[in-house]
């Protein structure tokens, strides 16, 4: 009460300075800030780092960026409290795109087509996202004309692999002797891999204590590979969505709202069959992957402490393995596509999920707000401010950036971006995303810890799914 | 505690605390027992000034000195101070400078929430457990019982009402709306404890001095009050230990600018894109221990004593 | 010795009829609260009417506080100042949360309608929303016993350890103690690094003298015991310091009366000791009991629920905050809360029969 009671003296002594003042002179500039809730990392420091050191409003007026740095592991409880609660601190949101329906249809999140149809070059900025992204990050619903966000960092899930293991020439001729393929080596062979390849590598580097591996006795206990299999928030669906659709399987596709089932389709066969060889792949990971908390972070941490010869895992975390402090595999390193399934035309399938989150405008953003708000998302999408942000470690969804020769030596996983941008779609956009989201989580991780199989698994999600889906209207 | 034996006795307190004495053979025993007890925590200190690259070593590296050849040299590291300076400022961009991280102004927020909110809820809950041991209201211990249920839910049930309430009075992010939120989380406890430290007053003293024409305000403070002094001190030990590591209420009510310790501590949970950052997380929670643990140390002889006085039955 | 009674102050005025307008006329002041505020929150759009409520609740207040100085209740002017924050802070929002039990509302939806007991009915027995229910609520319970028994049994011993005045006592304890002052995100975030199979402290000591590979948190039983081990060992010092505040209490001729007469050390204890500090135990298993039925911090840390450790509390979470379900979040947390206070009732009378019969 008391700073309400100040601010009012302030505002009015302010009011009664500038009528003294006012009159003379041109108008002042306006004062403009933007509230903005964001993850605490280096894309969002970034972002904010940027604009304080470049943004000049065209507008003229002072435009203040307010950033609320929040810590990753809270940063949807925060916002989420905020927004549900009716606080309306925030006119920008790093959201999840899956959290886009949920925001969507209670008022939270604003629709921007009407700006980007006032502003034509901001549409055709906009329009220049590559289409994955584009209706990954913006529309509600998913793949509609109805845009939401603005990508901030956008990310896609790749190979990381360690060249001084998987390169070394006695285990090159050893894989070659036993699995009468030979052992990729390169980024390009990387690529090329599928999860058969993939499991191999898995089995062929498991070495105990004191083993050779690449003309070595192992430190410590060695495994071939990593991949998400956690409990927590997304951190097996992510993996087991990419491999379902790649072997010809669906989740509940909400494009075919409301004839699109559950029943039969996320417990498809080829489903069944995908879940299981995600499954096989278990028993070549370090033995956290048998407690259910195998989640991005822990993987990442195996892999840069040099316990696994591949992982994989979001671009996003990649930063952390070229960085000599804490990694060390930092000069060791390959990357590559995430692994893809042969097609039946003998080509690779690579279907994968999409990470990576947008940010987005709130409802109650006023229209002063909103006009600054609009010149700095065109800022943040222009070519200049996207290619210092993907030389700084950041990744651009703009297609005549990512295009741009120079992008592919920003990184060592760059080269990897353009062509896996085709291949990612999103889980669900829908208001329930979260229920079904833990529910997946929960039966993913029964399946993970060996409790049941993939076929109880799918049956139990296709059935939880169904009855929820038709309870909401969303299947008739 | 042979020192002020004097003033209990001349308020008419007569315990003799039956304390036995033991030996260096009990020291011995106990200090094992103690080392054991004490050891994670001694781990997270060890990992606080270890260098950030041996945080996840196999096998994992213990101590930082060898105790003159005691424990092998794959236990050992060198330690180094650099991660509680990166606790305030470190480079959070990848390749940029160095950038305060803003825990200066963390930790001075939680020093003055937790002290405010604890001696408030001390100020108001002794006048409150005054008020009910000595002037019970009809459905006293319904009153009490009501007030001990605030505390047996869990918080994020009220806690969609609270933000609502918050931005319409406009506490939001404010300090004084996390300070009465923690006095009110604190209100139970303490009304509790003190309400049963008064009631093991005797009420001798006290009737004389109001027949003496004393006031009932100079009888509970200069009569009541020097009683409980032990009392006071206990209960704001265990209202600083709960207070000063509260999590939830804190990250949904307070802004970048009253964020207290316990939420910008994810920071080094999920840290710059990637996962814990154990050197990091291990400073601060160093750095953070540091003020609850030397109250509680310096308050030790109260908290035994004003626990003891206050609940045990005469 | 004239001892003054401490309620009965003789009123100095009446009180005022129910319809009389006076600053001390409480009963009128609440019937006019209670109405008023009934009809602004169903007319008036919730920010106008809160700020009505909140002046109605001041008016109540004030007729309560004339009232007590008019007539000299100093019990309630002493009381008043704590309860008006705990009910701003605390009862009121848990009022409106039971409100909310009743209604169907979702915070993230503009809806809301009155759904009657139809919360509390699904909840308990919808075949797919209670079974998780149900589930989790014996897990907690399981939690509750082997948490606060492994609390009990060590503090307790830790205690009788820390019972007699030794060289360096003093520091010693203060070691002891110090687990319950860190705060929950780092401890259980160490603890998720102490048992990890790669990395962690645990499995290497274990490989190191057994072999193979030992996981602790591949299964229920070992994944309750890391979330037991760890909470035990934060708030077993909380037990322990109550306990030796009681066993400290014990007057020295007491003991000295024992020895002379040769009386066995168990029966020592159970007729000297314990009845110093059955009062403290009580409190400690009180608090404690009530904490672990709020046990959700380290499930989230150390399992997120996995291998068959979801709890009611972190359940709750779930579904009132993530899911937004809110108030079906509500209606399980009342029918927590009265699991709470059966629970504590019984403690309660419990224990005040054991002092009545001493």
């Amino acid at each position: 009460m008391m700073t309400t009671k100040i601010k009012v003296a302030m505002v009015a002594a302010g009011l009664a300075a500038s009528l003294m003042i006012g009159g003379a002179g041109p108008s002042l500039a306006d004062e403009v800030t933007l509230r903005m809730a964001v993850p605490d990392w280096p894309p969002t420091r970034i972002m904010k780092k940027f604009f304080d050191e470049q943004y000049k409003p065209k507008s003229g007026n002072a435009v203040k960026l307010e950033v609320d740095f929040i810590p990753w592991p809270d940063f949807y409880t925060r916002v989420n409290a905020s927004l549900t609660s009716g606080e309306r601190k925030y006119n920008f949101i790093v959201s999840d795109s899956q959290w886009l329906g949920a925001f969507v249809e209670g008022g939270y999140f604003r629709k921007v087509n009407d700006l980007l149809e006032a502003d034509p070059e901001f549409k055709k900025t906009f329009m220049d996202i590559h289409p994955s992204l584009l209706n990954a990050y913006s529309t509600y619903p998913y793949k509609s004309q109805n845009y939401y966000g603005f990508p901030q960092f956008p990310d896609v899930l790749v190979t990381y692999a360690r060249k001084d293991v998987i390169c070394d020439e006695t285990e090159q001729k050893n894989f070659l002797a036993k699995y009468k393929k030979k052992l990729p080596c390169t980024g390009e062979e990387i690529d090329a891999m599928t999860w058969d390849d993939f499991r191999n590598v898995g089995e062929f580097f498991r070495r105990r204590k004191g083993e050779m591996l690449a003309g070595k006795p192992a430190e410590d206990d060695f495994y071939g590979i990593a991949v998400q299999a956690g409990k927590g928030y997304d951190f097996s669906s992510m993996q087991v969505n990419g491999l379902i659709w790649q072997m010809g399987g669906d989740i509940w596709d909400e494009t075919k709202v409301p004839k699109g089932q559950a029943q039969g389709v996320v417990n498809s066969p080829a489903a069944v069959k995908a879940l299981e060889k995600y499954l096989s792949l278990l028993e070549y990971m370090p033995p956290v992957a048998k407690t259910g908390t195998m989640d991005i972070f822990k993987t990442d941490e195996l892999f840069r402490e040099g316990k696994v010869a591949m992982n994989v895992n979001w671009i996003g975390l990649g930063e952390a393995s070229l960085d000599p402090k804490i990694s060390r595999v930092s000069d060791k390193l390959v990357f590559g596509m995430m692994p893809g399934t042969t097609g039946p035309d003998g080509k690779i399938v690579r279907w994968s999920n999409i990470g990576g989150q947008p940010f987005v405008l709130t409802t109650w953003t006023t229209d002063a707000q909103i006009k600054e708000a609009v010149e700095f998302v065109k800022w943040w999408l222009s070519s200049g401010i996207q290619h210092q942000f993907a030389a700084a470690g950041g990744q651009s969804g703009i297609k005549s950036v990512y295009s741009d020769p120079k992008y592919v030596a920003y990184r060592p996983w760059n080269r990897t971006w353009a062509p896996s941008l085709d291949w990612q779609k999103d889980v669900w956009h829908v208001p329930q995303f979260f229920e079904l989201l833990t529910q997946q989580q929960d039966q993913f991780d029964r399946a993970i810890t060996g409790k049941q199989n993939a076929k109880t698994t799918l049956d139990n999600i296709a059935k939880f799914q169904q009855n929820l889906l038709s309870e909401a209207g969303l299947i008739k | 505690m042979a020192a002020d034996t004097s003033i209990w006795q001349r308020i008419g307190f007569r315990r003799s605390f039956g304390v036995a004495e033991a030996g260096w053979g009990r020291t011995l025993v106990v200090a094992g027992v103690s080392f054991v007890y004490f050891l994670p925590v001694l781990f997270i200190i060890f990992t606080a000034i270890k260098p950030q690259a041996l945080a996840l070593s196999v096998p994992p590296t213990l101590s930082p000195t060898s105790l003159f050849g005691l424990i092998p040299d794959q236990f050992v590291f060198t330690p180094t101070l650099e991660n509680f300076s990166s606790v305030f400022s470190r480079v959070m961009t990848g390749g940029g400078q160095p950038e305060p991280t803003g825990f200066d102004r963390f930790f001075f927020n939680s020093i003055v929430i937790a002290s405010a909110s604890v001696l408030l809820a001390l100020i108001l809950g002794t006048l409150a457990a005054y008020g009910f041991s000595r002037y019970p209201l009809k459905g006293n211990d319904t009153y009490l019982f009501i007030i001990l249920t605030t505390r047996m839910l869990p918080a994020i049930v009220v806690i969609i009402p609270v933000i609502l309430m918050f931005r319409a009075v406009g506490l939001s992010g404010s300090y004084l709306g996390i300070i009465l939120l923690y006095t009110a989380f604190n209100l139970a406890f303490t009304i509790w404890m003190m309400k049963s430290f008064f009631d093991e007053l005797s009420t001798d003293v006290e009737d004389a001095a109001r027949i003496d024409g004393s006031s009932g305000t100079r009888v509970f403070l200069k009569i009541c009050l020097p009683q409980v002094v032990a009392g006071l001190a206990a209960t704001f030990v265990f209202g600083l230990i709960l207070t000063w590591n509260e999590f939830l209420f804190a990250l949904l009510v307070t802004g970048p600018d009253t964020r207290t310790v316990p939420v910008a501590m994810n920071q080094a949970v999920s840290s710059g894109g990637r996962g814990t950052d154990w050197t990091l997380l291990a400073a601060i929670e160093t750095l953070f221990l540091i003020p609850v643990f030397l109250v509680t140390f310096f308050l030790q002889e109260h908290l035994l004593r004003g626990v003891t006085f206050g609940t045990v039955r005469k | 010795m004239l001892v003054l009674p401490p309620v009965s102050v003789p009123s100095l005025r009446t009180s005022p009829t129910l319809l009389e307008i006076s600053a001390d006329n409480w009963r009128l002041a609440s019937l006019v609260g209670v109405v008023v505020s009934a009809l602004a929150v169903a007319a008036l759009p919730a920010d106008v009417a809160f700020w009505i409520v909140g002046a109605l609740v001041a008016l109540v207040a004030v007729a309560f506080v004339v009232n007590a100085y008019r007539r000299r209740y100093y019990g309630g002017l002493l009381v008043a100042p704590a309860i008006a924050v705990l009910f701003a802070m605390n009862i009121f929002p848990l009022l409106w949360s039971l409100g909310l039990s009743f209604f169907a509302y979702q915070s993230n939806r503009q809806s809301i309608w009155f759904v009657g007991l139809n919360n509390y009915i699904k909840v308990l027995t919808n075949d797919i929303a209670a079974a998780d229910n149900w589930h989790a609520l014996i897990n907690t319970g399981m939690f509750v016993v082997l948490t606060v028994s492994a609390q009990m049994i060590v503090g307790f011993m830790l205690a009788m350890l820390f019972a007699k005045q030794f060289p360096l006592r003093k520091y010693l304890l203060i070691l002891v103690l110090t687990p319950m002052m860190l705060s929950v995100v780092a401890s259980g975030v160490f603890f998720t690094y102490y048992y990890d199979p790669t990395f962690g402290i645990l499995s290497y000591a274990i490989n190191s003298i057994a072999g193979g590979q030992f996981i602790l948190m591949d299964s229920k039983a070992g994944a309750v015991a890391g979330i037991v081990f760890a909470d035990a060992w934060m708030w077993s010092p909380f037990v322990m310091l109550l306990v030796l505040a009681g066993l400290v209490s014990v007057p020295k001729y007491l003991y000295e009366a024992a020895a002379i007469d040769r009386v066995s050390a168990w029966r020592r204890f159970w007729t000297i000791t314990f009845p110093y500090i059955r009062g403290l135990l009580m409190l400690a298993l009180l608090f404690r009991t009530i904490e672990a039925f709020k046990l959700a911090d380290l499930v989230i840390l150390l399992t997120k629920g996995g291998n068959d450790t979801m709890t009611i509390s972190y359940h709750l979470i779930r579904i009132a905050n993530e899911q937004n379900k809110t108030s079906e979040g509500a209606a399980i947390s009342y029918i927590m809360l009265f699991m709470v206070i059966v629970l504590t009732n019984l403690y309660l009378y419990l224990a005040n029969r054991r002092t009545r019969e001493s």
